[in-house]
């Protein structure tokens, strides 16, 4: 275990830079909070899109994880010492989640305070967190699991697809699809919220967006076993 | 005694995604190093020696043939934690060298001061103890190189594999690091050492292995190789130069030489001819002479470019 945690908080200290970029919209909504006290629905509509971006972040992160580390050889010397791949992996599935925890975590704690004021429930902006990091660790690993043998554009191109597809089907044949791959179902649960309709209670797609991880994960640490990482990804 | 490194019929060939053509980096290769000993792995660039070494570190699976690491298959994870590795290019994460070193050490395992205390030992053994609180993304490549051999040493291991250890290094460094790796085999561990600085290798080296086009071409004692078909040098004077096949005049001299086991019947036919023995000398070959002859083409007839 201890393997996996040096590796997902070595991934969060590489990507500090992007993560704080990302931290910097919550700095907005928070300026826009204290601007604009009283703006509710200007303030709700900054914080739906602010969590939308981790989403799309997340599927970044995941799907230029290994191709980075392969390209500057780094992967080498970590892979050289005790940790299987799957550990490897385990760390990098792990490093995807905390960077979304980390900017959730922010991301409630402003929401908490900005749109509490303008009667939104406290407990129903964490509950939107849950949901957010959910979807982020499931589109995260499912972009790891592309870019284990595709590179970081086919990778989010392929996860977008993979992503898109249960809610499209959902359309055109029958909403029991939106659920298969749940990141649609969470994501919208976070665009959808609204003061009037709070998001309903969503831990069936929850408990799904686990196993999927888990499932992902698999196939990912399954195919990234075969992979010769020492060839060039150039 | 069992070998530290076995590679069993290894073969290793490249194929592109879309394309028909095979590259064969390494064809029927068979090596054992043991244990104890520092072996010399030679090959001009392109003949398979970091394939070979990735292989063995898992890092990527033959394509036939198979390999044992300290007695476990290749690829296995925990025997990696008997094993130090430093790749060619080294790359490591930008961050202070202590901590740099710290953090390859637990992930092998290691854990509170016993790994503070090994970090600490494994930069003063390269010369970095002043340099630990630096951040490595400031260092020369040089001095990266030796953060690499720091992070390779950190858990004390059996076996070391280094590919390229000192190319980026000055003399100075160069020869601190031979020390190292003297002691390190005079310590009971095992050294798989790929080099294109041969005198390097010659000073240090056990036995080398040469691998030209993905195949050992040769291996053996480094002393033996050095010796096998050494040549001994006789300069005399009253004796003419065309007595001797390949004799040559300097400084008032004749100079020749003859194979070693002939030397005794050349110094007896320069007495007989009424001349006199000025020197003898043996003439050592090099490794790099050895490396050149089995590695460069040989010439034939009718060749324009000769």
């Amino acid at each position: 275990m201890k393997p996996v945690a040096l590796i997902a908080f070595n991934f969060v200290r590489e990507q500090r830079w992007p993560i704080l970029v990302l931290l910097i919209w919550v700095l907005l909504l928070a300026f826009l909070g204290l601007a604009e006290p009283n703006s509710h629905d200007d303030l709700l509509l900054i914080f739906k899109i602010v969590g939308a971006y981790v989403v799309v972040f997340s599927i970044f992160f995941g799907g230029s994880a290994i191709y980075n580390e392969r390209r500057s050889r780094r992967i080498l010397a970590v892979l050289a010492k005790a940790v299987s791949r799957q550990q490897y992996l385990s760390g990098l599935v792990l490093g995807v989640t905390l960077a979304s925890v980390i900017y959730c975590f922010a991301l409630g704690l402003t929401g908490s305070w900005t749109l509490s004021g303008v009667g939104f429930r406290i407990s129903q902006v964490w509950f939107l967190m849950l949901c957010l990091v959910s979807a982020c660790t499931l589109a995260g690993t499912v972009a790891l699991t592309f870019s284990t043998f595709l590179n970081p554009f086919f990778a989010a191109g392929a996860t977008a697809l993979v992503l898109i597809l249960p809610p499209l089907m959902g359309r055109i044949v029958s909403t029991r699809w939106v659920n298969v791959i749940p990141v649609y179902t969470l994501a919208s649960a976070v665009l959808g919220s609204s003061f009037e309709v709070p998001a309903s209670q969503l831990w069936l797609p929850l408990g799904l967006a686990v196993l999927e991880t888990v499932f992902f994960w698999l196939i990912a640490a399954r195919i990234f076993a075969w992979v010769d990482i020492a060839v060039s990804v150039e | 005694m069992e070998s530290a490194l076995e590679f069993e019929s290894i073969s290793k060939e490249y194929r592109g995604l879309f394309s028909r053509r095979r590259l064969h980096a390494l064809q029927d290769f068979t090596l054992r190093v043991e244990t104890g000993e520092i072996f010399g792995f030679l090959g001009p660039n392109g003949a398979g020696k970091t394939t070979a070494i990735h292989l063995a570190m898992g890092f990527m699976r033959s394509s036939g043939g198979c390999g044992r690491m300290l007695g476990a298959p290749f690829g296995d994870t925990r025997v990696r934690r008997r094993v130090g590795f430093l790749a060619e290019n080294v790359a490591l994460y930008h961050r202070r060298a202590e901590r740099l070193v710290r953090f390859y050490g637990a992930l092998d395992g290691m854990t509170g001061s016993h790994l503070v205390r090994r970090a600490g030992e494994a930069l003063e053994a390269v010369g970095l103890k002043h340099e630990a609180r630096r951040n490595v993304g400031k260092f020369s490549r040089g001095m990266l190189q030796r953060v690499g051999l720091a992070q390779a040493l950190v858990n004390d291991p059996e076996l070391l594999i280094l590919d390229e250890p000192t190319s980026a290094l000055d003399p100075l460094a160069r020869v601190a690091v031979r020390e190292l790796l003297v002691k390190a085999r005079n310590s009971g561990k095992t050294i798989f050492l790929s080099s294109h600085l041969l005198s390097e290798v010659e000073l240090v080296c056990d036995r080398v292995g040469v691998l030209h086009r993905g195949r050992l071409v040769r291996l053996g004692r480094t002393e033996d190789l050095l010796q096998a078909g050494a040549r001994t040098e006789i300069a005399a004077r009253g004796v003419a130069e065309d007595a001797f096949a390949g004799a040559r005049a300097r400084n008032g001299f004749v100079v020749f030489s003859v194979v070693s086991g002939d030397q005794r019947a050349a110094l007896e036919r320069v007495w007989s001819l009424g001349g006199e023995i000025v020197s003898v000398n043996p003439v050592r070959r090099t490794l790099e002479q050895i490396f050149l002859e089995v590695t460069e083409p040989p010439a034939t007839e009718g060749d324009p470019s000769l």
